[in-house]
């Protein structure tokens, strides 16, 4: 056994000294370097969204608006006005309302998706979720529910 | 004194400059080993893409603008504008599927070759790594011209990253930059493609021929039983395989030209986050992952499906760890050799189911719909007006 080994000489704590130094200095520079990365809390658009031209809208016509930066479809129906998002479960494209059908369409993995949002085929692994939608003094309101 | 000897004699008065020469000399006149072919010139054709790549990128990015106002703009004045600026950006987005087409002729050729045997692991693990950035390249440079089929494929890409287990959601909220694809995404991906990863791979292409350079190209010689090439036989680099190289280049410059004046890429619609076109597919080296996706269906079975995304590139890198048999020739390695032209098959195969899906083809004089999965259906017309069987 070597005299390094035993006791510990001053260039051994110099060797482990530079070693330390720069794992540390360098996690101290990573850390806030990943961080930046992480996208900053931003808020896309606004949470509570008039859907613009909604009275001339007939039964069973849809129009798809941004809420909170993500699309949601509102549809009309005889009873009043539902909103869903519009963004498939599947891989994130967009359906598009089937009046004659009465399903939501999904234009990349031909799925379909009833009035209420529910499944009906295809491969998406859950339904539609709702948005909440407010009616006042004739305009139509769509938010997070 | 003439310019050039005056330039040599300055440098040879500072500098150890014999030493440089001799050894540009030897690398110049390696001798590579006997069986050196054709079949060989896929590295430097590589090599050939990833510099015609870079600087075609270099000309494009001086009119280019990055955001989702200017992008799809930006684009069109390059093509109808700009001198030459079409054919700098049909060169750089044929070259893109060209490059990974020939960085996967290299891998087999260095796969049936058993190229990857000791001591040349980490010459593959390397390849495995460009393979991968390559890919990744192609990716992200896709939604730059920002245009529907872009944007929605790249909606549909990066939310196939939210399967991953346990980190998906988070995956995909980084790769997007938020819970959608927006400037935001466009910027992560700009960066990605126009600095990162060419650093990245102008570092690992820089290691990856050095280490080829350093065990010399493979005999078909057994593993352990490798002979150094002698300098007086085998195939000498300079200029004997490099004249071979110069002639496939020339080639692949008049096939790259050919296809970018005759089969010339759309720019698109611009996109649209509103509204989804029809039959969004990605680019065709993704077409086989893609397809075989879809056969896992399910939130559990869209997490198994991922994982077997990744299982033919968990098996490239181990690959050299996995076969440990000693031959090379590929008449003495049955199942290695079937085991590559299986894989091979099966990713044509499912790639052109997923080329096919969801379209509308004539097999054997029948109009057949196939679906999603790529199961034919028969049209049966009736009465004049198509309707479907199924
Ligand atoms: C930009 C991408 C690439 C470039 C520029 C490149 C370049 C080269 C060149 C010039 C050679 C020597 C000539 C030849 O064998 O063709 C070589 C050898 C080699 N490459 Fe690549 N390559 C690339 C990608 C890959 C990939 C994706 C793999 C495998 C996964 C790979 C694995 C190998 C191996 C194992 C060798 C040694 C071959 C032997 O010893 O015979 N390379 N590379
Ligand atoms: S994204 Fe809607 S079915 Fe696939």
């Amino acid at each position: 056994m070597t005299n390094t080994e035993k006791h510990p000489t001053r260039r051994g704590f110099l060797d482990w000294l530079i070693g330390i130094g720069t794992s540390v200095t360098g996690l101290a520079m990573a850390v806030p370097a990943l961080m930046y990365l992480w996208p900053a809390a931003r808020t896309g658009g606004s949470d509570n969204v008039e859907v613009e031209g909604a009275s001339d809208m007939a039964p069973g016509q849809s129009k798809t608006v941004q809420v909170g930066g993500k699309a949601v479809i509102v549809v009309r129906s005889h009873g009043g006005f539902e909103a869903y998002s519009a963004i498939c479960t599947h891989l994130g494209c967009l359906v598009q309302w089937d009046g004659t059908k009465r399903q939501f369409l999904c234009p990349c993995h031909a799925a379909a998706f009833d009035a209420q949002g529910r499944v009906v085929s295809g491969p998406p692994p859950a339904p539609l979720p709702p948005y909440r939608v407010k009616e006042v003094a004739g305009k139509v309101y769509v938010s997070p529910t | 004194m003439g310019l050039s000897h005056r330039i040599k004699s300055f440098l040879d008065d500072r500098f150890d400059t014999a030493t440089a020469r001799t050894i540009i000399d030897q690398q110049a006149h390696k001798r590579l080993p006997p069986h050196t072919s054709w079949f060989h010139v896929f590295g430097s054709l590589s090599l050939l893409l990833f510099v015609s790549q870079t600087i075609t990128g270099i000309l494009l990015l001086v009119y280019y603008r990055p955001t989702p106002e200017d992008a799809h703009q930006s684009i069109q004045y390059i093509t109808a504008e700009v001198h030459f600026g079409w054919l700098y950006r049909q060169i750089h987005a044929w070259g893109a599927t060209l490059m990974i087409l020939v960085v996967l002729l290299h891998m087999l050729r260095t796969y049936f070759h058993g190229a990857y045997k000791k001591p040349r692991e980490l010459t593959w693990i390397t390849g495995v790594l460009i393979f991968i950035l390559t890919i990744t390249f192609g990716f992200t440079g896709y939604l730059l011209p920002w245009n529907q089929i872009a944007f929605w494929a790249t909606t549909v890409g990066t939310e196939s990253a939210n399967k991953v287990p346990y980190i998906g959601g988070w995956l995909r909220y980084l790769l997007r930059g938020g819970d959608a694809v927006t400037g935001e995404t466009l910027s992560r991906f700009f960066v990605l493609h126009v600095i990162i990863l060419p650093w990245l791979l102008t570092g690992l292409v820089v290691i990856h021929l050095l280490l080829m350079r350093l065990n010399n190209l493979t005999t078909l010689e057994r593993v352990g039983e490798e002979k150094p090439v002698p300098p007086d036989s085998g195939i000498p680099f300079f200029p004997v395989h490099v004249a071979k190289e110069g002639v496939v280049a020339v080639l692949l410059l008049a096939v790259l030209v050919t296809l970018s004046v005759l089969a010339p890429w759309e720019i698109g619609e611009p996109a649209d986050p509103l509204s989804t076109p029809p039959h969004i597919k990605p680019e065709w080296y993704f077409l086989p992952s893609y397809q075989l996706l879809k056969y896992f269906e399910g939130p559990y079975g869209a997490m198994i499906g991922i994982v077997a995304c990744s299982v033919p590139f968990l098996l490239l890198f181990l690959w050299p760890f996995l076969d440990r048999g000693k031959e090379r020739h590929p008449r003495k390695r049955p199942l290695a050799v079937a085991f590559g032209v299986l894989g091979l098959v099966a990713a044509l195969f499912l790639g052109y189911l997923g080329h096919i899906s969801e379209t509308e083809q004539t097999f054997f004089g029948k109009r057949y719909h196939i679906d999603l999965l790529g199961w034919p259906h028969e049209i049966v017309e009736e009465q004049g007006d198509a309707e479907q069987a199924h």
